[in-house]
């Protein structure tokens, strides 16, 4: 649903494996290695919110700042220019909702903290990721499981690509939260990997990009979302992928012109088998997969990753083997495919190349 | 540019289920802001709130906020007359904030913190506003893109310019949008917390306002391509044929105070309509009667329209703020105005605000030959949507 | 209560309920301005100022009525503790 030429100009990654800008992740991918747990500490925030700023601002919205800051400061846009925001997330601020209700449960009104509230609403991120860094267009904030980031990251670049917006910062994070994580288990879904952090691409039209000097990092040259048939929270049986035709077609490419994929993989297996099947029935069963889910757990913030990651391969002609070795495989340098399955059938694929 | 018309309209608001009854109370102007019996009030300053009277549609094992949309999206798809084809087709784009919040609270209460009893799959899974996206979509056989936005209280409204935004970019051809948020614990303490809450009904621009009122709801309306619809012979409402969406970046609750956010949504709307401000005869204001908000929005208005340059009345007068129910609600409303000729008043409005200056249509509706109107949403951390509808199928 | 025993309790507020840093909330003094915006102030906004509240009607039992003007009574640690010193007295 793209038109060509969505450049990617910043990157932003905050994670408990990589926090940086592009050249971080770059160093991390062509050497991945899990990180020795999922959670992120709080050293890595430091330096990108002080500490003034962070008093009022929860965890989970601590790490979109910063990612977001990373992005845009690698991208060198001017959010006074124009800046629209959208972030992907599946769980928002759980935290905080629990601390707000906590408070209620153990001290009764007076124990409500009108700090937090605002918190307890999705769009937390959004709004303090605004303020700090000054998006004054258009701000969403997406809510799906799985795929929230690839989603934003594809409405980011179609808001560029029907010139709305002069510049788009792209996003996706999630905290890992004790609550659902110990209920999840209970309920068998335990084998999956989860993880948290945020990361951001700085996303604006390539024609601008080239006209101020910037620095292009790679293409997002078409993005597509679509439904699958699934129950919901299901796996569904079809192999045709709707989102990665429509991809393909706005990008002008043919099957055999994708040379690797970053899929959603993160050990969920009945999701990660349908997913192989879509991407097996679209592109064969030869195409080179990376699924960096295995490594990093799934959470919103990897969608936006896995778009950065992409660039980096589109450049390099490497991708990271995710089975469970910091191989790295050569790959054919150029265009690959980002994509997105979620139970219930969301879907998203992205068609990313080099500059 | 594509025009995008509105074929299909399904509420289930605080005076019952269906769109018929919602208008009838509106164009009353009676007030649905009762003694709030869903969950316990005790020891907060407001005990009231909207909330949607029994029975409603779907199946009790459900999440209230579910049966909600439920009766809303199947209202508007019913009303539409879609086919089989049109709905496997169609994108569905939901603004939603509490999710299944309101049934995982009773949970919360009562097992979360020691752990004693596990939580159910369905709950889990129904408690995040995407849950609503996942149970339309499945139940009424809606195949194409599907998404959920959370912009606050501005949410409904979103949704509506999301599928705006799809429709004239070519992806799909019919949209299903709308906004769901039953009444929780956590809003209704969170906005007690912050001395929000009106203890009596709200009175939106009042000078004695003292707040909002809480309530609950479900909008959803069907826009499609203005080809589809005439192609496929479909009744239409109306033209969505503008909106605007900005962010203030200027505080998490409080609105910036010239209102350059709103003037900005609302400027957006107008340019992408091609419409001059003095076309637009009416406003639905976001009008939440905290003293804060309506002051702010007056403002702005007066800064895009002019002061007296249109009449403006809030909905939530009577239905109250349904949250992310609320953009698309009062969206309804609008084109119900637009439909009717008749401006739904604002209830409770004893004593007009000096510093509002604009009639805003005290206590009863008022008839007025409207052909283009705009309905305001503004949300937490200045989510500021502006929509623009003309009459029928008008340019 | 004495207006010293409540600047103690407010700068305990300070701390667990609008999320200071304790050296910062240390270093206030009865003469430290309270809003955003003045010279040499702990920077609260209007936010900060509703928590404020909550907590002082939590912790010292007393009402706060939102809509008299509390303006002057929140301007620093001084006027404020005076403030709730003389309504605990009229209690």
């Amino acid at each position: 649903m793209t038109r060509p030429g969505v450049a990617i100009t910043g990157v932003g990654v905050v994670s408990a494996a990589v926090t940086g800008d592009s050249a971080a992740l770059g160093a991390f991918l062509a050497a991945p290695a899990a990180p020795a747990g999922e959670a992120l500490g709080a050293g890595a925030l430091a330096a990108l919110v002080d500490p003034g700023e962070a008093r009022r601002l929860s965890r989970v919205c601590q790490f979109t700042i910063a990612a977001a800051r990373l992005a845009l400061r690698e991208s060198g846009v001017d959010p006074a220019a124009g800046l629209g925001l959208v972030v992907g997330t599946e769980l928002g601020d759980l935290a905080s909702t629990h601390a707000f209700a906590d408070g209620f449960l153990e001290r009764g009104p007076g124990g409500l903290s009108a700090l937090l509230f605002p918190n307890t609403v999705m769009n937390t991120m959004v709004a303090t990721t605004a303020i700090a860094v000054g998006a004054r267009e258009m701000a969403l904030t997406l809510n799906a499981p799985t795929v929230a980031g690839e989603l934003a990251v594809a409405r980011a670049a179609a808001a560029l690509a029907s010139g709305r917006v002069p510049a788009m910062l792209a996003g996706g994070v999630d905290e890992l939260d004790p609550v659902v994580e110990r209920e999840l288990a209970r309920l068998g879904f335990g084998a999956e990997r989860r993880g948290e952090g945020a990361a951001f691409v700085v996303l604006e039209p390539r024609a601008a990009a080239d006209a101020r000097g910037a620095t292009v990092l790679g293409e997002v040259s078409a993005a597509a979302w679509r439904a699958l048939p699934a129950r919901p929270w299901g796996v569904g049986r079809t192999r045709r992928s709707p989102a990665i035709a429509a991809a393909l077609e706005a990008a002008a490419a043919r099957p055999g012109d994708v040379g690797w994929v970053y899929a959603s993989g993160s050990c969920d297996s009945a999701r990660d088998r349908w997913e192989e099947a879509l991407l097996g029935a679209a592109l064969g069963a030869e195409t080179p997969v990376s699924t960096l889910g295995r490594l990093l757990g799934r959470h919103a913030g990897l969608g936006v990753l896995r778009v950065a990651a992409a660039a980096w391969t589109a450049r390099s002609g490497l991708l990271p083997a995710t089975d469970g070795t910091t191989r790295v495989e050569r790959v054919r340098p150029g265009r690959g495919l980002v994509h997105g399955l979620a139970r219930g059938g969301t879907h998203v694929a992205l068609v990313v190349g080099a500059a | 540019m594509k025009r995008i018309v509105i074929t299909g309209l399904g509420a289930a608001s605080p005076y019952g289920a269906g769109v018929a009854a919602y208008w009838k109370g509106l164009a009353g102007g009676a007030c649905a802001i009762r003694e709030l019996t869903l969950i316990g009030t005790d020891g907060f300053r407001c005990r009231l709130a909207a909330a949607v009277p029994e029975p409603l549609a779907g199946s009790a094992r459900r999440t209230r906020a579910d049966r909600l949309a439920i009766g809303a999206a199947g209202e508007a798809l019913a009303d539409a007359g879609l086919g089989a084809r049109d709905r496997a087709a169609a994108a569905l784009v939901v603004g939603a904030v509490g999710g299944g919040m309101l049934e995982a609270e009773a949970w919360y209460w009562r097992h979360a913190r020691d752990g004693t009893r596990p939580a159910s799959l369905s709950a889990v899974r129904a408690m995040l506003p995407s849950a609503h996206a996942e149970t339309l979509a499945s139940r009424f056989r809606l195949g194409g893109p599907r998404h959920t936005v959370v912009t606050a209280c501005s949410s409904g409204a979103v949704a509506l310019a999301e599928a705006a935004e799809l429709i004239a970019d070519g992806v799909v051809e019919v949209a299903v949008a709308g906004g769901v948020d039953a009444i929780t614990r956590i809003c209704f303490m969170g906005f007690n917390a912050l001395k929000l809450l009106d203890p009596a009904p709200c009175r939106p621009f009042d000078r004695e306002r003292r707040g909002m009122s809480i309530g609950e709801g479900a909008g959803f309306m069907v826009l499609e391509s203005e080809a589809r619809a005439r192609a496929r012979g479909a009744r239409v409402y109306a033209t969505l044929a503008g909106h605007g969406m900005t962010t203030d970046a200027f505080h998490v609750t409080a609105p910036e105070p010239e209102g350059d956010g709103m003037v900005r949504a609302m400027s957006a709307a107008l340019a992408r309509a091609g419409a001059a401000p003095r076309e637009v005869q009416y406003a639905n204001a976001h009008g939440t009667g905290t003293p804060q908000n309506d002051r702010i929005e007056a403002r702005a208005l007066a800064r895009v329209f002019g002061e007296g340059g249109l009449l403006v009345s809030s909905s939530k007068s009577m239905i109250g703020h349904t949250m992310a129910a609320a953009g698309s609600l009062e969206a309804i409303a609008t084109v119900l105005a637009l439909e009717h000729g008749l401006v739904p008043p604002t209830a409770n409005l004893a004593t007009p605000d000096p510093d509002v200056p604009f009639d805003c249509v005290p206590r009863a509706a008022r008839a007025a030959g409207l052909t283009c109107a705009i309905s305001n949403s503004f949300g937490f951390g200045g989510q500021n949507v502006t929509l623009l509808f003309r009459r029928g199928g008008a340019r | 209560m004495e207006p010293k025993e409540v600047l103690d309790e407010l700068k305990a507020i300070l701390v667990s309920r609008l999320k200071f840093d304790p050296r910062r909330a240390a270093e206030t003094t009865e003469a430290t301005p309270l809003p955003k915006g003045v010279d040499g102030s702990i920077g609260l906004d209007s936010l900060d100022f509703i928590e404020l509240s909550i907590a002082i009607e939590e912790r010292f039992g007393i009402a706060m009525d939102e809509n008299q003007d509390l303006t002057e009574h929140f301007a620093s640690f001084d006027t404020l503790s005076r403030f709730i010193a003389g309504k605990l007295r009229s209690a």
